[in-house]
């Protein structure tokens, strides 16, 4: 059962006191602080939009070159670089898990940066039979054929590290997988979807398939006592995300993250800021950002931002892409007034 | 009769064991309770190898808190759902008090069930389809139980010797068939989410069959003679070792699974690797080895008595 609910309930409170300030700034992977900070009047955050009308590897290995090339992308040579897909579940009738088409057009493109190793990473969210969802999702093959090696996130050997929230309590210590932690760039590539218990899911959401099953479970329950939002922001303001990498070309509308259905927006959105990338890939979707719990949390703690004037999109304007996703009538107030 | 290959995944194993005297899920990685506790157990039974199975032994006490609790590993303080591999090692290797004291801890674990409203529990009743206030066992203590661990607890307690009848094995065995999918089978424990009926997976049926056959429940109810088909008929397609190996030991649990076990046995005997293990991990290999052998620890055969 979620605690959605509460966590809303607890979202409200929180957001009218002033615990919302800003948590000092994280350094985890890649030692960098976790908070983006505006430095001058005018945009400081930069998120590329780039069509993207189906996954044959041409058009992908362009369209990631594009966006690449239109962001402010990590510098990966040499580098050990983390791969976060997103994979829930695996159905062979919706697009569940992020394409395994997108995912080896990434890693060839790291590959040719000149990335000294790239990990395809996972922690299984509700089905914890990984071997089976990884070869059902297409990534086992693709990781023999690129020559990457995946982790099971779920089993991996564990370091403790302080959260970030000075009031947290379930989270007050996260156990993090050892792979996240010597990762030097993180790069989370989740598929764009509405979701029954957040509204939608993008790079930030797709975050608590960092942590490990053996100590959150299956689902990661203890996240969702934690309260939903507040749990994102945790993860997201401790570990940081060098780069994020929405999978739009083919989504998924209505009763996510699982039993919705296929919607294609046809494009890719990709940034070095998380909460800016899950912003604009939320207005594409339809979605007003500012009444998503948790990127309304994440923006007031300062993770980034979700005000169109921070956001330069390179690509041309949100509205040649904007394709609304069908809502779960719950979520129906996260439309974007036109 | 134990083939000489199946006996290579004792020697797998022996190589692997940590110098704390535990296993992790893969060679070098950390000492964990779960791979410990079924290693031990392996090697236990096997020929030669009472040493390596009381350096796993010793690893599990060392796991064990005041309470009674047993975590992931040795820093874990509040304990959790890898307990049931340390009953099934503590009751399969003789650690009678440590067995008695996590036994206790273990019929003592609270889940989320009575932390519900009756206003949470209708609403997850319309909305999953399941009744919340049922007790089960969650994977961390306090928070919601879900078939998995509900199904491994009670598998642990019966094989340590609790009866069937016990109140927290009956509420278990409730949970489980509450949790069911209806067309069949179980997945993590959500059977539905609004009008929708979610899927069922081959390890949580597994896992739940597994579970009602140790608890005595026959295979005449319905669930489980849905589950027994629906697994069957996953077992028809690409299946994991793991729950290859969790689907055997399920099979031989019911009578009506009699007709698949020398089928599922040679499939999943056909995934040991060439080094004697089973993709390189301590805790598959000794899984399987213990369901391809008829480990007592592990195993009850349906009329063998239990």
């Amino acid at each position: 059962m979620s605690r959605q609910g509460v966590s809303r309930r607890e979202f409200m409170r929180l957001a009218g006191t002033s615990a919302l300030s800003a948590w000092p700034a994280a350094a985890l992977a890649g030692g960098l602080p976790q908070a983006a900070q505006q430095t001058a009047p005018g945009p400081f955050l930069q998120v590329a939009l780039v069509p993207c009308p189906d996954y044959g590897p041409e058009t992908l290995a362009a369209a990631i070159r594009t966006g690449w090339r239109s962001s402010r992308p990590p510098d990966v040579r040499g580098k050990r670089v983390v791969v976060k897909p997103n994979m829930v579940d695996v159905s062979p009738d919706r697009p569940i898990h992020t394409d395994p088409r997108l995912i080896e057009a990434l890693v060839a493109h790291l590959a040719d940066l000149g990335a000294r190793e790239i990990v395809l990473a996972e922690a299984t969210s509700h089905n914890r039979d990984a071997e089976d969802l990884f070869r059902r999702a297409g990534y086992e093959a693709l990781a023999r054929r690129q020559g990457v090696r995946i982790v099971d996130l779920n089993y991996d050997d564990l370091t403790p590290v302080k959260c970030v929230n000075p009031k947290a309590t379930l989270l007050r210590e996260i156990a993090l997988p050892r792979t996240i932690g010597e990762a030097d760039i993180l790069i989370s590539v989740p598929k764009m979807k509405t979701h029954k218990l957040a509204g939608i899911t993008l790079s930030l959401k797709n975050m608590f398939g960092i942590l490990p099953g053996m100590v959150y479970g299956w689902p990661k329950n203890t996240l969702h006592w934690n309260g939903i939002p507040l749990s994102i922001c945790e993860i997201n303001g401790t570990v940081k995300t060098h780069y994020a990498v929405v999978d739009g070309v083919v989504g998924m509308e209505g009763h996510g993250p699982i039993m919705g259905t296929a919607r294609k927006a046809g494009v890719l959105v990709m940034g070095d800021n998380a909460l800016a990338v899950d912003a604009t890939a939320a207005r594409v979707m339809g979605v007003d950002p500012a009444r998503v719990d948790y990127l309304a949390m994440a923006h007031k703690l300062r993770l980034g931002s979700v005000r169109p004037a921070d956001i330069q999109v390179a690509g041309g304007a949100i509205d040649r892409f904007r394709s609304d996703f069908v809502l779960d009538p719950e979520y129906a107030q996260l439309r974007m007034v036109p | 009769m134990m083939s000489p290959r199946l006996s290579q995944a004792i020697d797998f194993l022996k190589a692997r064991q940590n110098p704390d005297g535990g296993w992790g899920y893969a060679d070098g990685r950390a000492s964990l309770v779960e791979p410990t506790g079924l290693c031990a157990i392996a090697l236990g039974a096997a020929d030669g190898a009472a040493g390596e199975a009381g350096r796993g032994l010793a690893f599990l006490k060392s796991c064990q808190k005041a309470s009674g609790a047993v975590g992931i590993g040795p820093r874990d303080e509040d304990g959790g759902w890898m307990a049931y591999a340390a009953l099934l090692a503590f009751h399969a290797l003789g650690a009678g008090p440590e067995e008695q004291r996590l036994k206790d801890w273990i019929l003592g674990f609270e889940d989320a069930s009575g932390r519900f409203s009756k206003e949470e529990v209708a609403i997850v009743a319309e909305r999953y389809r399941y009744d919340a206030s049922i007790p089960g066992w969650s994977w961390i203590p306090r928070t919601t139980a879900w078939v998995e661990p509900t199904a491994l607890f009670i598998l642990a307690l019966r094989r340590a010797g609790v009866p069937a009848t016990e109140k927290r094995i009956r509420s278990g065995v409730e949970l489980i068939l509450d949790r069911r999918v209806r067309s069949g089978g179980w997945n993590f424990g959500n059977p539905s989410s609004k009008s929708y009926e979610l899927e069922a997976s081959t390890m949580s049926t597994a896992l739940a069959l597994a579970a009602l056959g140790a608890a005595g429940i026959p295979e005449s109810r319905s669930a489980v003679g849905a589950g027994l088909r629906f697994l069957k008929d996953m077992l028809g397609r690409d299946v994991s070792t793991a729950s290859l190996a969790w689907a055997l030991l399920a099979l031989k649990s019911f009578p009506a699974g009699a007709s698949s076990v020398a089928g599922v046995a040679d499939r999943l005997s056909r995934l040991q690797a060439t080094d004697g293990g089973f993709r390189g991990n301590p805790f598959e290999t000794s899984l399987a080895y213990l369901v391809l052998s008829d480990a007592p620890g592990l195993v009850a055969l349906p009329g063998a008595g239990r």
